[in-house]
């Protein structure tokens, strides 16, 4: 894949990440405001978040790439 | 083998080091967080939260989640070699971080209807975002220092390991808030 093609790709992980982001934000924002007791969709929310951030933004999968492999 | 191609698999090889150091760390230090998360089950339960407005607390977490969103952007600049937009994104990122310690320190606990010194309760919620606010501190300064260097030309887009250390340290601390927010802000009502 070309260079440009990568950096596109990579803008392109961010911005649905965002989206993602926005939207379960918003879900958890109005089940705690009209469902307050629903703890467990709540946690589910943040873990999904936490997750999504994890792997697209903290790149937790170059810990298994190998010792001199690029990242790009 | 060239010396700079010798040379940048050296680096490649300690970067991946560094990496594993750096994730040893997160982790350590997601312990931290998580013994504060469970202790306000223990102590609020799931049926009650501290009385805090819930719209400042949108706001905060809107303003945490957009700086992530722009700290991923600087570092991809970054690894692409766009430097003009390596700075742009990471000035956006330590500008909403300020904000978000604001919104925490500046405003959220100037009108928390309590004081820390009131109930274990209470104590607990001003350990949980004044740890977390302090993280934000350092993180502020993190990418302020790597902002600095990169100022100088040290980094390209091979060797940059710092730029990328310091955007996951960020992304930690945005994690992080995801379940505080949900803690302290979402799950239960205020008691009557």
């Amino acid at each position: 894949m070309e260079l440009e093609e990568k950096k596109k790709m990579a803008y392109r992980i961010g911005d649905t990440v965002l989206i993602l982001l926005v939207a379960l934000t918003a879900g958890e924002y109005f089940i705690g405001k009209y469902a307050p007791y629903w703890w467990a969709p709540l946690l589910a929310i943040a873990l999904l978040k936490a997750f999504f951030v994890v792997r697209d933004f903290m790149h937790i999968g170059r810990l298994f790439a190998g010792e001199e492999e690029e990242v790009h | 083998m060239s010396t700079s191609t010798a040379t940048l698999a050296d680096y490649r090889r300690r970067t991946y080091t560094n990496r594993l150091g750096l994730w040893l760390f997160i982790f350590s230090d997601a312990f931290v967080f998580a013994g504060l998360f469970v202790s306000r089950f223990y102590l609020y339960g799931a049926n009650f939260r501290p009385e805090l407005s819930q719209e400042v607390g949108l706001l905060v977490t809107a303003v945490l989640g957009l700086s992530s969103y722009f700290a991923y952007r600087g570092d991809v600049a970054m690894r692409f070699g766009d430097t003009k937009a390596y700075f742009r994104n990471t000035m956006i990122t330590m500008v909403l971080g300020v904000l978000f310690l604001i919104g925490v320190v500046g405003v959220e606990w100037q009108i928390a209807p309590h004081g820390p010194d009131e109930s274990a309760l209470w104590s607990l919620f001003y350990t949980m975002t004044g740890f977390h606010a302090f993280h934000v501190l350092t993180g502020v300064l993190f990418l302020g220092i790597v902002y600095r260097n990169a100022r100088k030309g040290i980094y390209d887009a091979e060797r940059h390991w710092p730029v990328e250390a310091a955007a996951i340290y960020w992304h930690f601390i945005d994690v992080v808030w995801f379940f505080f927010y949900a803690a302290l802000y979402l799950i239960g009502v205020p008691p009557l």
